[in-house]
């Protein structure tokens, strides 16, 4: 295997830890409030939904779209969502966004789940819908990821350094998604995949020069909510 | 029915994006890529995708400089 190959297996397996990371925050906090049974019911169906989706789109993008429009296509995705994840683990670099935002989604969702409360005698809803959204929406980013690249339970989750594999996962996935698109629109690249390391480090610089700029702008940080920024 | 197709629009589309800005950038940097490549001489169009590495870049750094400015004005 080349260099590029190990490194979309990097990528794919770092992007699925961190997913898989986020969804089970959320079907721990509800197993842990509500009690199991709902929760994991909602989390295999998920899963159902999610084999039915990469069977049936997976299987369609890869047999039957043209290779130069999935290039594209590919590209596009990988570029739009590892931005989104460079973009935020930039911000929680600079202090912008707080970090180990695991622990608070799991405080949050207990809380909130707490405050539903829930009779013993009839089937918990609430918590296997939560359990089925959380795992359905992570595991359809990491289907599309996946898709892409392959043409105790308290607080043990809140020590993964997430930031620094979303950080990478985020420049990796839009390296790809540029080194594709690039393909697809007929670009060429000097060495061909051997241009990915470059592109990758012109991401790291840029990414380095953001928080750098950030820090400037506010020394102190602001722990504001990513959608507020 | 209504409310199940907006849930289920919204968390598709929070999927891909975080900030509608950022989005909207980088399919217009894709959108001049492929102009580039699509309409502009060989030699062109052989360095889009330098193009399009140099205009994402640009891109994610003033969205940060913007997202930067927007939370020092919030924190005050």
């Amino acid at each position: 295997m080349d260099a590029a190959t190990w490194g979309l297996i990097i990528a794919t397996f770092v992007a699925c830890f961190v997913e898989m990371v986020e969804a089970t925050t959320i079907v721990l906090a509800v197993g842990i409030t509500r009690g199991w049974r709902a929760p994991l019911a909602g989390s295999a169906l998920a899963a159902l939904t999610l084999a039915v989706i990469v069977g049936t789109l997976g299987v369609a993008l890869v047999t039957v779209v043209p290779e130069h429009l999935l290039l594209v296509l590919v590209g596009t995705l990988l570029l739009l969502f590892g931005l989104r994840w460079l973009r935020k683990a930039v911000l929680r670099f600079a202090g912008i966004v707080a970090l180990h935002d695991e622990e608070e989604i799991y405080r949050k969702e207990v809380a909130e789940l707490r405050a539903q409360g829930l009779r013993r005698t009839q089937w918990d809803w609430v918590g296997m819908i939560v359990a089925y959204k959380a795992v359905l929406l992570e595991g359809i980013e990491v289907a599309f990821i996946v898709i892409a690249l392959a043409a105790a339970l308290r607080h043990p989750l809140t020590a993964v350094p997430e930031n620094w594999m979303k950080f990478g996962v985020g420049a990796m996935l839009s390296s790809f998604g540029v080194f594709w698109f690039g393909e697809g629109v007929g670009a060429h690249w000097p060495g061909d995949a051997a241009s990915i390391p470059l592109i990758l480090g012109a991401y790291l610089v840029a990414s380095w020069l953001a928080v750098r700029l950030l820090n400037g702008l506010l020394p102190q940080g602001a722990r504001v909510e990513a959608r507020n920024v | 029915m209504f409310s199940v197709l907006r849930a289920i629009w919204d968390n598709t589309y929070g999927l891909l994006v975080d900030d509608g800005q950022l989005a909207v950038g980088a399919i217009a940097a894709l959108a001049i890529t492929w102009l580039i490549a699509a309409s502009s001489s060989e030699a062109l169009r052989e360095n889009a995708g330098w193009v399009l590495l140099v205009l994402v870049l640009a891109l994610v750094i003033a969205n940060l400089y913007r997202a930067g400015h927007n939370a020092r004005r919030r924190t005050g």
